[in-house]
């Protein structure tokens, strides 16, 4: 809802030209920034620590190597992290349980973090997600028409029945043979059921495949906070900086603690897999 | 009981009097009958006077004797009237626009000096016939853009009618058209505003020291009147030009007695869409009509009626719209010489739609306020020396935020409305103009503003009312239909006052408290057609706005020129603001992401203004700061307003070298807009997310442009009907690529494509209007 709104305020801009300029910022001090998950899949756990680098910096931001990350849930058990175990040279700033667990649905998980001298915390629920009925494609004819990738016009039509006795958040995310995609790269897809009715009848996806592609579809439980962190996300990523129309940026409202960016999110998660043919 | 004991004093002081008689009438153009607003009646012998009302009505008491009354207004031939008074005398004027006595006589030149005289201060009234010869965007003649350009105010941004008044923010600016409330004023998002320049009458911007008659709103009261209509001729007008088309039919409908105007205008970039072969669908109409019945000189009633809207519609998948309809009904009576009363029954409704066409995700959203008021003001003449105004004001108002139905049946859509809000608002106000002595005149008064918030309606309780993260609700109130859920009193004094310190010089100083009991719902610069409004409530609180102003005005060469400068400080109390990523589209739990601060501004405002000869115009420059302080927003912090511009200067000119030949310029400087950068990046998953600090840390770069015109009036046929007349104008003369606003993206070419290996930023500063040439063409036959 809130995307097509945007839409809208673009409008005005049909008359506008843009240009790309040098901005002289002032750099903010770097901070700590948290990238956590837990989810009821196995090997589906990780958390990423890194800093906050100048905006016009290239390449990775710094990573943490050395900070302290346990996991606790509330029965009480502790799951440490190691730093990389596997010596992954890819994943520095990545940490991994010790000893692989699972979440488990209904159940609170607390995150703690020690970076820099600093204790950072944030807790999350793991709450139920609908499971996907079933996937049909079909051709998106006006993505057909003018394709942004070239082959790529099938859209996915996804199957649900939505719980209208509970409120639930989501996040959905798509995959095209095992890749991650989006149609833009600031988009995020989520919702809250607030006007979602029961039938999920063949929502499209918002990103094409074409034939002989294998096509992933991930529903993520939220909780509020997850919603409302995405949902803030988003907005940011989407921004025009507090052009007339949109809102002021802002960072996004997060359950960690001390002033981190980032989140703990704590998802239960069910997927779809289907193969065009 | 204080406050009103000066009344008593007034009209005890008057029975005490010798015995008074009242002179009182219309005042009226000679040619098409129209009341004149403001006219200066003005008595030399007395050094005492007043001036027309809003319905061109005027009333003076004096002692008897014999008087020389001059009535003056600009761009009119002053006439004087002398007379006997030994009974009360009901006298009509009707001035002859200069106009039509050039060259043949001499006018008769009484100093037009209404701006060093009048007592009123920080006010504003546009001569619509400079604004039709100044440049316009695209040629279509705006009066919101032309607000835009006086000292005080400040123009929200190209191509927006959002304007700024005196460190207010937008949705603080009253805007009336004859008296009914419009809640947006744009067309085409703000390109253009919903005034018809065509049908327009008179406008006038109150920025301080507003009157006690006016209340409701912060910052400003832009009191647009429209033309009662010729009632003496049939007249038609309209133009033709680049965006949009226009006409206009006014007269008789009984001669002298009572007229009409009706008067449209369509957008028709739709048409050039369509010729383009694309589907879409843009457009916006305005309807303005107007019945005015002068029953007898005791009796006058008017009926008008505005009605625009804009329409989108993007391909058969997406529609959006969005409209006014306001209607005002209006009986003038005398109930004897000295006693006018005007009762107005008034009706405003701003509605906007929403409609995705989608078989699945398919849904249709409509969000509309509507108002009903009913107002009684009247006037009173005590004596010559003090002139009484008073009157009661009632308006009921419904908010209905949104209601969302799905437009299918295999939509995946629920039917879900936010409730409605209901409010009721009572104003009395009693007001005094007491000229003291040769030197003084005086405006005291005040606004009692009595408001509800009424059911039915539910109020949610939070354990914490302003968590917006973990929304706990742990009761509910219920109220029943016209329960009152919660009462806001308010006394809002009025003072103003005027010190002559010689012929063409004078000081004035005003102080105005205004109460704002409703609130506009957006967290963004400027007001959008689909911003919704919330009444003062269980958790809003009534916004209070105190200004004092003081200022210097002096004439030269025979008013040739009228130098002003004002300086000012407001004072705003429970100014609403929202919380970081606050959710304002159709949350129920909308009242969490309220914050309420206090906001301050001051600043000065310089302005000389050359109102005669072949070149006439104006320059003004605003020095002004706006700051806030919102608990909640920025850390705490006190930050810059989003309407912050700290050095704006104007310029009109518009030089007549002939009958034929006549050329306008504008030209605006203001220093850039505050805007929030960011202050370094970092990673989350795919993306790269700015880290934001500071709110309106930075300054985009400053705004200007020069515009120019020429207007040709073709050599007239006198004994045709038909008058033409070309308006060919270049916007943004030097194509000043100004900056709207920057944004950030993951660095890309040209086509969209990432450029490295997707971690580099870069800023998009993003500009509107090129230099733009448009033609229009006016006629009048």
């Amino acid at each position: 809802m809130r995307n097509w709104i945007y839409v809208v305020l673009l409008a005005p801009a049909v008359w506008s030209c843009e240009k790309t300029v040098l901005l002289d910022l002032k750099q903010a001090p770097p901070k700590v920034v948290i990238e956590a998950q837990v989810t009821d899949r196995p090997g589906r756990q990780f958390v990423k620590i890194t800093r906050t680098a100048g905006f016009y910096d290239s390449g990775e931001t710094p990573r943490i190597t050395d900070a302290l990350v346990e996991v606790e849930d509330d029965l009480g058990t502790v799951f440490p992290f190691v730093h990389n175990p596997n010596d992954h040279p890819d994943s520095a700033g990545i940490y991994l349980p010790a000893a692989p667990f699972t979440g488990v649905i209904g159940r609170t998980y607390y995150l703690t973090v020690v970076a820099d001298g600093q204790t950072f915390e944030a807790q999350d629920k793991l709450l139920n997600v609908i499971p996907i009925d079933s996937i049909k494609y079909r051709v998106n004819p006006e993505e057909a028409k003018d394709p942004k990738d070239k082959g790529k016009i099938y859209e996915l039509l996804i199957f649900a029945r939505e719980p209208q006795e509970e409120i639930n958040f989501y996040l959905f995310k798509f995959y095209r043979n095992d890749s991650l995609v989006y149609y833009n790269d600031s988009d995020i897809y989520g919702s809250d059921d607030e006007l979602l009715g029961e039938k999920i009848d063949g929502v499209p996806s918002p990103v094409f495949y074409k034939l002989g592609d294998w096509a992933k579809v991930e529903f993520y439980s939220l909780s509020r906070q997850g919603y409302v962190f995405y949902n803030d996300l988003w907005g940011l990523l989407n921004n025009d900086a507090g052009g007339m129309f949109g809102p002021i940026p802002a960072s996004p409202r997060t359950n960690l603690t001390n002033g981190a960016l980032g989140f703990f999110q704590v998802s239960a998660l069910k997927d779809f897999e289907i193969l065009l043919e | 009981m204080q406050k009103f004991t000066f009344l008593l004093l007034v009209i005890s002081s008057q029975l005490l009097a010798q015995q008074n008689f009242t002179l009182n009438g219309f005042v009226r153009d000679a040619q098409n009958g129209e009341e004149l607003i403001g006219v200066s009646v003005y008595i030399p012998s007395l050094k005492a006077g007043t001036v027309t009302n809003a319905y061109g009505f005027y009333a003076l008491s004096l002692p008897r004797g014999t008087y020389e009354v001059q009535f003056s207004y600009i761009g009119y031939k002053t006439q004087t009237l002398t007379l006997d008074l030994n009974e009360n005398v009901a006298r009509n004027i009707t001035l002859q626009s200069e106009a039509l006595v050039i060259e043949a006589i001499t006018i008769t030149d009484k100093p037009l000096d209404e701006n060093v005289i009048a007592v009123q201060m920080s006010k504003n009234t546009l001569n619509m016939s400079q604004v039709r010869k100044l440049p316009a965007l695209f040629g279509e003649v705006d009066i919101i853009k032309n607000i835009q350009m006086l000292p005080g105010v400040i123009s929200a941004g190209e191509g927006t009618s959002g304007f700024f008044v005196r460190g207010g923010s937008a949705d603080q600016n009253l805007i009336l058209i004859d008296e009914a409330p419009v809640y947006d004023p744009s067309h085409l998002f703000g390109l253009f505003s919903v005034f018809n320049a065509d049908v327009i009458k008179d406008s006038e911007l109150y920025k301080g020291g507003i009157p006690a008659r006016f209340g409701g709103r912060l910052s400003s009261i832009l009191d647009v009147r429209t033309k009662d209509g010729n009632n003496r001729e049939t007249d038609i007008t309209g133009g033709i030009g680049t965006l949009a088309s226009r006409i206009a039919i006014e007269g008789p409908l009984r001669k002298e007695k009572s007229s009409f105007i009706v008067s449209a205008r369509r957008s028709y970039v739709d048409v050039f869409l369509k010729a383009a072969d694309q589907d879409n669908l843009v457009y916006f109409y305005d309807v303005n009509a107007k019945i005015n019945w002068r029953h007898n000189n005791k009796n006058r009633f008017f009926l008008a009626l505005y009605g625009g809207r804009d329409v989108f519609s993007f391909s058969d998948d997406f529609g959006f719209q969005w409209g006014n309809l306001t209607s005002t009904f209006r009986w003038n009576h005398l109930f004897n010489d000295r006693l006018f009363s005007n009762v107005s029954v008034i009706a405003s409704n701003f509605d906007y739609k929403l409609e995705l066409k989608d078989p699945v995700q398919g849904f249709k959203w409509i969000s509309d306020l509507q108002e009903l008021s009913v107002k009684t003001d009247l006037s009173y003449a005590a004596n010559a020396h003090n002139e009484l105004t008073f009157g009661y004001h009632l308006t009921g108002r419904r908010f209905a935020p949104g209601r969302v139905a799905p437009n299918t049946s295999g939509s995946i859509f629920d039917v879900v409305e936010i409730q409605h809000m209901y409010a009721l608002d009572h104003a009395f106000y009693i007001s005094n103009r007491q000229w003291v002595g040769d030197k003084l005149t005086l405006d005291y008064g005040a606004r009692l503003s009595i408001f509800q918030n009424v059911g039915k309606s539910q109020v949610y309780l939070y354990t914490d009312p302003t968590d917006n993260v973990n929304i706990e609700r742990t009761d509910t109130l219920h109220y029943k239909t016209l329960e009152t859920i919660k009462a806001y009193i308010n006394l809002e004094p009025r003072l103003s006052m005027r010190y002559l310190l010689a012929p063409g010089q004078s000081l004035k100083a005003s102080y105005n408290r205004m109460v704002q009991n409703t609130h506009l719902m957006s967290a963004a610069t400027v007001p959008v057609p689909f911003n919704t409004w919330s009444p003062s409530s269980y958790y809003l609180k009534p916004q209070i706005a105190d200004q004092v102003a003081a200022g210097y005005f002096r004439n030269f060469n025979d008013n040739m020129y009228e130098f002003s400068v004002e300086a000012f400080y407001k004072d705003i109390r429970n100014v609403t603001d929202f919380a970081d990523n606050a959710e304002i589209f159709f949350n129920d739990d909308i009242s969490t992401e309220y914050r309420q601060g206090r906001s301050w501004s001051y600043g000065s405002e310089w302005m000389v203004n050359k109102t005669k000869g072949k070149l006439t115009g104006m320059v003004s420059y605003t020095l002004s700061k706006v700051m806030r302080d919102i608990p909640g927003v920025n850390l705490g912090k006190p930050f810059r307003a989003n309407h912050d511009r700290r050095n704006v200067v104007n310029a009109q000119a518009v030089y007549e070298v002939n009958q034929k030949w006549t050329f306008g310029a504008n030209f605006t400087y203001s220093t850039g807009r505050p805007i929030t950068l960011p202050a370094g990046k970092y990673e989350y998953g795919p993306y790269n997310p700015d880290v934001i600090t500071d709110r309106n840390g930075y300054l985009l770069p400053a705004f200007h442009r020069l515009d120019l015109s020429v207007t040709l009036n073709p050599r007239k046929n006198l004994s045709r009907k038909w008058q033409g007349q070309w308006v060919f104008a270049i916007y943004n003369v030097y194509n000043r690529q100004n900056p709207f606003t920057i944004y950030t993206r993951t660095k890309q070419d040209k086509d969209g494509n990432v450029i490295g290996d997707g971690t580099e930023k870069e800023a998009r500063l993003i500009y509107l209007f090129p230099i733009l040439p448009s033609v229009t063409y006016n006629f009048k036959f």
